[in-house]
């Protein structure tokens, strides 16, 4: 490592943004343990003389836990989704040299700028004529699709790194496609498929357009729609929403302290290299 | 070799599994057969609790079942529309009535309900005769009001008026110098949920009643678009534009929701001496502020203007829900069955037990029955004595026009826009 | 799979007879196509409809009528149209502005190995946790102009009228946006910081380059290709803003923050006017396209070149 003097400009800069990501959060944490009269009592940045676990309790009651259920679905499914189609698809990008493939590439490459809202008015004839309006199926076919391009992007770069030695050997031991793929081309594509289960597990449980317009009972309802709702229904209360935003986040949370490491590799695979 | 081997089975193996008992499970959420149902959809709140009640209530004698579906309030209307003519339209619907309804009587997607009245007169009979209009289009009844009425009412902070001698204001006049006594006091006189936008329009729709009657919106809805640009409109844009200016609402007021709790709370702790807001700011306080609706909550009608051609005791706001009926239900006659509960005792006893105002005429018999017996009866007193009562501006237009009226009208308000550009705006609004 | 669960001498007999001569051991076309027909099917199917409803007119109620170009006239005619296309770009603009100095000096300065770095990094990461719906929610609870932070800070927000003016409405959109993402692409500089070749420091060092020279002839150079994939994705961000709109301010004051995608939304599902919403929805995919192909072609991805290739 290069020796150098402390950095005091570094230093003051990282405080400054330490304060500017903290504060919203300090302010969010204390609101959720108030009650509605404290909270507009105190103003947001007191700390509060009384605290109370009531908002996370009636928040759970009112229907979260269910929405907290039906985005663990969605995630699931599209992570699955995601998972068993773009590695194949990737491998074959990589390794085909037919003509068709360029043109799924092509296609892909195009998904990447197709934005989800370009497709919504349709997306909701084609599901509802597909008897799947206000189902979870519904929301998690879509929420896949529109992961799969940046997948696959993903994965493509990864498995291009795979020199092209160790494919010639294997073929050369007269070993299938079949074989290679997961003899080789998995095994060798770990941190890919972990960046691409990291983003698409991202992108299901923060999905929000598809659930709003496809979606509508509470049965259906994932997280984010049911912040948003809450926003917007008469007779909200600060410290019950921010409890409900605390809420949301905690699974993210939990995966995020015990597997830190393997969430903000992948993340910086996002960035490819 | 060997790890690699099972890593690749694990990621194929674990991501088929948990694809499939998800799949599964969310298969299992999906509609069953609907054989002898009828779908009811409603704006999802507070009030659906009297609705789930009435819903069992009809499924005890019915041999044809209710359902009770909720859409959340913010997107009733967007998801109405997009699914009303889709496989998942309901058979009886929640509406505001007027412009809310229209589209769907032109696409010829509604049930004359003129039949069912034949039959049982009841249907129209037994309830307010103003309230039941705004669910008449071109001369024929497509809806039944359900749930209460909501007229506009000037709410105040008790307190906060006998600190600053102020008394609620009879006039414009009146208002005036009470907003400069209360900005003595270091009080904002009014506030305004100007962030929803519709809480502003409130503003806009008693003013232009006050000062040219309720006839020039009337015409204007009706096609007369130059009515926008009459002298009597004019008048209302100025007085809108004095208030502002005389610093009534502060300076923040677009930053400030009444859906998030701002406005109300603002009034109730004594931040803001007045609101203007529909009969539901009661319960809302009730709500989130127990001791200051029993206290020192006050409300008043909307003060007349001196020299305005509209009576005092005129009305704006939500006249009423409505329940209309979808032409492809394929059971009419259990659907006649259920309009009729809305005027039954249970409805209406339960009703104003949630706060709500039905505009039946055995509603007067159970005032005292009410949440709050003495708001009930000063409603009840003024819907029923009301010359005219306007349905809401953005309710009374078609939806498509809500959008830019509200654009028009916050821009108006906060003075990014002139009264000549307001009047172009509101004159190239889609009429009905 | 039971098969390849099973890797046994039968397995490779198998694999041998299916692999004649040229071309051995390269996957066929059916490897991609479930992926692509599902892709197809959820992406592009949708997507086509669209081109085709951006020539009709449609309310969603009766059946659709063949409008020729008119909605893409009213289109070009539309003022709140051509403004929220410059929305669009303004926010885009200010939002790659801010975040890319932000998140490079972030990025280079979290890829040092020391302690507290680590630890900062950590907490610096927390708003990538939650999603847009949740941050939107949270800082619109925390910047309300009587109950949040500005009435507790006059001195710095004045009467707290954020979302009542353009300037602050923008301000916030941007902040909030900024807030959220710079995790993000601050991992991305920081993986890429980490891979620039130590040596090169050495070498600067040797010839007395201090931080500040070192950081603009040796950092900035090597990140370039991270630059380029970190723009893409605030750009294709930017121009797609939804959900922060609609939650923090739905498009106001007036329409002084209606973007085309918030504006794509309001046409279809207020006005029902889905004939106008699709042609919006076209015109953003292609500018999106536009923007995704030129910067293809800067990184050179089309190229199909390995990285392992170019050393």
């Amino acid at each position: 490592m290069r020796r150098r003097r402390p950095n005091y400009f570094a230093g003051f800069g990282s405080l400054v943004w330490l304060l500017v990501v903290g504060l919203p959060l300090y302010v969010m944490l204390i609101a959720t343990f108030q009650s509605r009269p404290d909270y507009a009592a105190n103003g947001p940045l007191a700390f509060p003389g009384h605290f109370t676990l009531d908002n996370y309790i009636k928040d759970l009651n009112s229907g979260f836990a269910q929405y907290f259920l039906n985005t663990v679905v969605v995630t699931v499914c599209v992570v699955g989704i995601v998972v068993l189609l773009v590695p194949p698809l990737a491998y074959t990008i990589v390794r085909s040299r037919g003509r068709v493939t360029t043109t799924v590439f092509r296609l892909f490459l195009l998904g990447l700028a197709i934005p989800s809202q370009a497709v919504i008015v349709p997306m909701f004839f084609v599901i509802s004529e597909a008897g799947l309006y206000d189902n979870l199926i519904g929301v998690i076919l879509p929420t896949a699709a529109f992961a799969m391009p940046v997948c696959a992007l993903i994965l493509t770069g990864v498995m291009r790194d795979i020199t092209p030695d160790l494919y010639e050997a294997m073929t050369m031991d007269g070993a299938s496609p079949r074989r290679i793929f997961f003899r080789l081309v998995l095994p060798l594509s770990r941190s890919g498929i972990s960046t691409i289960v990291v983003f698409s597990a991202l992108q299901a449980w923060n999905g929000f357009l598809f659930p709003l317009v496809l979606t509508q009972s509470a049965e259906t309802k994932v997280i984010t729609l049911g912040l948003y709702d809450f926003q917007t229904e008469h007779g909200v209360d600060t410290p019950g929403l921010l409890a409900a935003v605390v809420l949301s986040m905690l699974p993210v949370l939990i995966v995020y302290l015990f597997a830190r490491r393997a969430l903000v590799q992948g993340l910086m695979g996002v960035g490819g290299k | 070799m060997k790890q690699r081997t099972r890593f690749s089975r694990t990621v194929v193996g674990g991501a088929a599994l948990s694809l499939m008992l998800s799949l599964s499970g969310c298969g299992a959420g999906s509609d069953a057969a609907d054989g002898d149902t009828i779908h009811v959809l409603v704006y999802g709140d507070a009030a659906n609790k009297v609705e789930k009640e009435l819903v069992a209530t009809f499924n005890e004698t019915s041999k044809v079942k209710a359902v009770l579906d909720t859409i959340p309030g913010a997107d009733y209307q967007a998801k109405l529309q997009t699914i009303i003519n889709s496989k998942q339209a309901p058979d009886v619907f929640f509406n505001w009535g007027g412009g809310s309804i229209k589209p769907f009587v032109d696409a010829g997607l509604l049930l004359p309900l003129d039949p069912f009245i034949a039959k049982d007169p009841g249907l129209k009979a037994k309830f307010l005769p103003s309230v039941f209009n705004s669910a008449v289009v071109d001369g024929t009844s497509y809806g039944i009001p359900m749930r209460g009425t909501q007229p506009v009412l000037l709410f105040n902070n008790g307190k906060v008026l006998k600190d600053a001698g102020v008394e609620p204001p009879e006039t414009w006049g009146d208002l005036l110098a009470a907003v400069e006594a209360l900005k003595a006091d270091g009080v904002t006189p009014i506030a305004l949920g100007g962030g929803d936008r519709w809480p502003t329009l409130m503003w806009f729709e008693y003013l232009y009643d006050r000062i040219a009657g309720p006839e020039l919106f009337r015409k204007a809805l009706d096609g007369d678009r130059e009515a926008w640009a009459s002298p009597d409109s004019r008048k209302a844009l100025g007085k809108i534009k004095e208030l502002v200016d005389a610093g009534a609402f502060g300076t923040n007021y677009d930053s400030v929701k009444f859906t998030d709790q701002g406005s109300p709370t603002l009034l109730a702790t004594g931040k803001a001496a007045f609101e203007l807001m529909g009969s539901w700011e009661y319960s809302t306080q009730q709500d989130a502020h127990p001791d200051f609706a029993k206290s020192d909550l006050g409300y008043s009608a909307f003060p007349s203007v001196e020299g305005g051609k509209g009576d005092r005791a005129n009305l704006v706001g939500n006249t009423n829900n409505f329940y209309s009926v979808l032409k492809k239900t394929k059971h009419p006659q259990a659907v006649a069955e259920f309009l009729k509960l809305m005027y039954s005792d249970q409805f209406v006893k339960a009703q104003l037990g949630i706060g709500n105002l039905p505009t039946t005429t055995n509603t007067e018999r159970f005032l005292d029955t009410a949440a709050s017996p003495e708001f009930a009866k000063f409603q009840y007193d003024m819907v029923k004595a009301a010359p005219a009562f306007q349905l809401s501006w953005d309710q009374a237009y078609p939806q498509s026009a809500a959008t830019p009226m509200y654009q028009a009208l916050q821009q108006f308000f906060n003075g990014s826009m002139d009264e000549d550009a307001f009047i172009e705006a509101m004159r190239a609004l889609p009429a009905s | 799979m039971t098969r390849t669960a099973t890797p046994s001498a039968a397995d490779g007999t198998f694999d041998k007879a299916d692999s004649p001569g040229i071309g051995a051991g390269r996957p066929g076309f059916l490897w991609a196509a479930p992926a692509a027909v599902f892709f197809a099917l959820f992406a592009i199917v949708p997507l086509i409809m669209v081109a085709v409803l951006s020539f009709a007119r449609w309310d969603g109620l009766s059946s659709p009528e063949f409008a020729g170009l008119d909605n893409w006239k009213l289109l070009f005619d539309d003022p709140v149209m051509i403004k929220s296309l410059w929305l669009s770009v303004l926010l885009t603009v200010l939002g790659v502005l801010v975040q890319t100095p932000l998140s490079i000096l972030l990025g280079v300065w979290a890829a040092g190995h020391q302690r507290n770095r680590a630890v900062l990094s950590a907490i610096y990461f927390v708003p990538m946790l939650l999603s847009v719906a949740a941050v939107s929610v949270l800082w619109r609870a925390v910047l309300d102009p009587n109950f949040g932070v500005p009435a507790q800070a006059t001195w710095l927000f004045g009467d707290g009228n954020l979302f009542g003016t353009q300037a602050g409405a923008i301000g916030v959109l941007v902040f909030v946006s900024t807030w959220q993402f710079t995790p993000l692409h601050t991992l991305i500089y920081q993986g890429a910081a980490r891979a620039v070749p130590q040596v090169l420091y050495q070498a600067a060092q040797i010839d007395g380059a201090g931080t500040v020279r070192q950081f603009v002839h040796i950092t900035l150079p090597q990140l370039r290709n991270s630059i380029i994939t970190s723009m893409i994705l605030m750009v294709v961000g930017g121009l797609t803003t939804f959900d922060t709109v609609l939650i923090l301010t739905q498009g106001g004051p007036g329409s002084d923050t209606t973007i085309s995608a918030y504006y794509m939304y309001q046409k279809a599902f207020k006005s029902f006017d889905y004939g106008s919403a699709s042609a919006i929805a076209l015109l953003l995919v292609l500018v999106s396209t536009l923007i995704s192909l030129i910067v293809v072609r800067l990184s050179g991805y089309d190229k199909m070149r390995s990285t392992m290739e170019g050393l």
